[in-house]
């Protein structure tokens, strides 16, 4: 039986409590939040209790900490956390900044506790699927990987000014997603942001709003991502890779499957409308992986040392969009040193973070 | 009735002489080759002649050429066609080389004859079904153009080494349904290249796998991926995203039976290869030259497409050996 306390009651929060709920293996025991009433609120339906971050920390009943508070927050917790010797479930991303997220990689190593960062769709059981094909050989050498990722329409404008960025706060998913299915780390990234969904997205955000991308890594796989912040029909998330035996494709999602054949067409369902419905399993099997790799001593599936990486990717999305010229990033270690270029797109990303905290 | 000579008799030259065969009001009058016998054996099948050139090119019967020799006549064919007065359909691509287009442009502009290039990708009845669909709204103002265009398998390689190299000689038809699709020019190429499949592709100077992207003034985007071989057949897909939706046009099999078995559900491959899955789109441009010709229309896919392709295609090779996007005008 692993014990949980839950930091944040908000929408990913109270989806995670539930999907604790339900669980024989696992308890929940505290949730905490800045607002104690919608700790309470959600808490106490479920059998636990609200309370905040010193108890929860302090109590040597709490095994583990699963943090889906707001971004700004999930490094200082997940150092607390570690501190406190407790197992770290850390919603998606750790921090938009390197030197947090160093920092947080660095007192979960010394604490020895595992650490596991919620990039839920590796455990879609899709996407899962072809990943385990793409490792079993079926397509053999891989060779191309395209990812398609639209979100149903776009978020308020308030939450855009503050989000870091489409490349930080988005195209985050996708730059994971290639990692994972390219087998290699890309090292080198060219980006093409636009605004045509929304002029507001530019002049009252600092965003954009549509972005294509291309990966490239040292044996030159390559990799496109497509993505924009309103597909109309629907949360368009696809997955294709080609390789020289033949090509793997993970299509949409339905709530159901049937067609309706009329007089003037075929209409099947429109793809799962969000993020929730679409990734519900994915959500729960993730817990399931983190669960295990806690109760076995198991590294866990996915770590901070991945949500690093990440950021890395998304700065140099960042540079190379402003730049016109792609970005390569070298190999690096933990703390290890980027090129040149790469260090001037980890600037021009903090300086925009910055930027945007001030709109906040 | 129109009277056509054609120039050459190879795979795709065969394709069209059938199809004009299969056309009314166009008869073929004249085979023209290097190869005689082959010539020879064509002409019979439909009922027209062998000649040379000269004669081709002199008879005052003669309305209009198709030319479908290799590309390096192209070029030189065209020009001798608008001297002769003859209106031209060509085989994409006119010419590896801007400077000798704008040459065959200039020849063909300067006689006023029409001129008709054979990107046949924008007459494939579902690829055409998209675009009237896409210009008439269903999905609103285009934002993103994704298309697939992988080959079943690479060209010999003594072909690779004459082909001006994968962006001009496959890539081409992908920027002109780039052009055809986004509804803008684009203004900016970047290109990723990569020899994945076989290393004497790379000896050789060419590359066999790649992934684009092309940007218009309004920052429309396209997405374009290539590869010289797809284990599953010829991978040929488009996707439009706009403002309301998204338009697909996926690939065609043989047949749409389904096989429901213990160990899956199989489908046919895709249609593999060109001849195959374009047989319907290459008697639907000849269709189309012929029937602008007869309305004295312009043609709908003209040598200024031809040339726009190409400069694209450079764009792309200059962005692949410089890391940057480059602009085009």
């Amino acid at each position: 039986m692993i014990r949980f306390a839950l930091f944040g009651a908000g929408r990913i929060g109270r989806m995670h409590a539930e999907n604790l709920a339900r669980r024989t293996d696992a308890e929940l025991v505290y949730v905490v939040d800045t607002k104690p009433e919608a700790a309470r609120a959600l808490a106490e339906p479920l059998g636990a209790r609200q309370a905040d971050a010193a108890r929860a920390f302090a109590d040597p009943a709490v095994d583990a900490v699963l943090i889906a508070s707001s971004t700004g927050s999930h490094a200082e917790l997940s150092i607390a956390a570690a501190r406190a010797g407790k197992a770290i479930f850390c919603e998606k991303p750790v921090d938009l900044t390197l030197p947090k997220v160093d920092a947080c990689i660095q007192a979960v190593r010394r604490a020895r506790v595992p650490m596991f960062v919620g990039f839920n769709r590796r455990f879609d059981p899709g996407f899962r699927a072809l990943k385990q094909r793409v490792d079993a050989g079926a397509v053999g050498k891989l060779e191309q990987v395209v990812i398609t990722n639209r979100d149903p329409g776009l978020p308020e404008l308030r939450f855009l000014a503050t989000s870091g960025g489409l490349f930080l706060d988005f195209t985050i998913h996708d730059f994971d997603m290639a990692r994972w299915l390219l087998g290699e780390e890309p090292v080198e990234v060219f980006a093409w942001g636009a605004v045509l969904v929304d002029p507001r997205v530019r002049t009252e955000a600092g965003d954009i709003d549509t972005a294509m991308l291309l990966l490239r890594t040292a044996s030159g796989r390559l990799c496109h991502i497509a993505n924009s912040r309103r597909a109309a029909y629907g949360y368009d998330q696809r997955i294709e890779v080609l390789g020289a035996k033949g090509m793997l494709r993970a299509d949409n999602l339905a709530p159901t499957s049937v067609e309706h054949f009329g007089a003037d067409a075929t209409r099947t369902d429109n793809p799962w409308p969000n993020f929730q419905t679409r990734y519900a399993a994915a959500y729960r099997a993730e817990l399931d992986s983190f669960i295990r790799s806690v109760e076995r001593g198991t590294p866990p599936e996915v770590g901070p040392e991945d949500s690093r990486q990440v950021l890395v990717l998304a700065a140099a999305a960042l540079e190379s969009s402003r730049s016109g010229t792609s970005v390569r990033i070298r190999p690096t270690r933990r703390g290890g040193r980027g090129s040149g270029t790469l260090r001037t797109a980890i600037q021009t990303a903090n300086a925009l973070l910055n930027s945007a905290r001030k709109r906040g | 009735m129109l009277e056509l000579a054609q120039f050459g008799a190879g795979r795709i030259g065969r394709i069209h002489a059938s199809n004009i065969a299969a056309t009314q009001g166009v008869r073929l009058r004249y085979v023209v080759d290097v190869d005689a016998e082959a010539a020879r054996k064509l002409a019979a099948r439909h009922g027209a002649r062998v000649a040379g050139e000269r004669e081709a090119f002199a008879d005052g019967e003669v309305g209009a050429v198709l030319i479908a020799s290799s590309t390096d006549t192209h070029a030189r064919l065209a020009i001798a066609a608008a001297r002769a007065g003859k209106a031209i359909f060509c085989e994409k691509p006119i010419d590896l080389s801007l400077q000798r287009l704008d040459e065959c442009l200039r020849e063909v502009e300067k006689a006023g004859v029409p001129m008709f290039v054979g990107f046949n990708r924008r007459f494939d009845p579902s690829f055409h079904a998209l675009k009237e669909r896409v210009g008439s709204g269903e999905v609103g103002a285009v934002e993103q153009v994704t298309i697939s265009s992988r080959d079943p398998a690479p060209p010999p390689l003594a072909y690779l080494k004459v082909s001006g190299g994968m962006f001009r000689d496959m890539t081409i038809h992908d920027f002109d349904m780039a052009r055809w699709l986004l509804g803008e020019e684009p203004v900016e190429v970047f290109a990723f290249g990569e020899a994945l499949i076989d290393r004497r592709i790379a000896a050789a100077g060419d590359i066999d796998s790649a992934m684009l992207l092309l940007r218009t003034a309004s920052h429309r985007m396209c997405h374009i991926n290539n590869s010289r071989r797809a284990a599953y057949g010829y991978d040929q897909r488009i996707e439009v995203f706009g403002a309301k939706g998204m338009l697909r046009a996926e690939n065609l099999g043989a047949s749409t039976v389904e096989h429901f078995s213990a160990r899956g559900t199989i489908a046919d491959r895709p249609l593999d290869f060109f001849l195959e899955r374009y047989a319907a789109a290459y008697r639907a441009e000849l269709a189309a030259f012929v029937a602008a010709l007869r309305a004295r229309q312009p043609m709908p896919v003209g040598a200024r497409d031809g040339r726009q392709a190409l400069v694209l295609a450079e764009a792309a090779l200059r962005s692949m050996k410089t890391g940057k996007a480059v602009r085009v005008e």
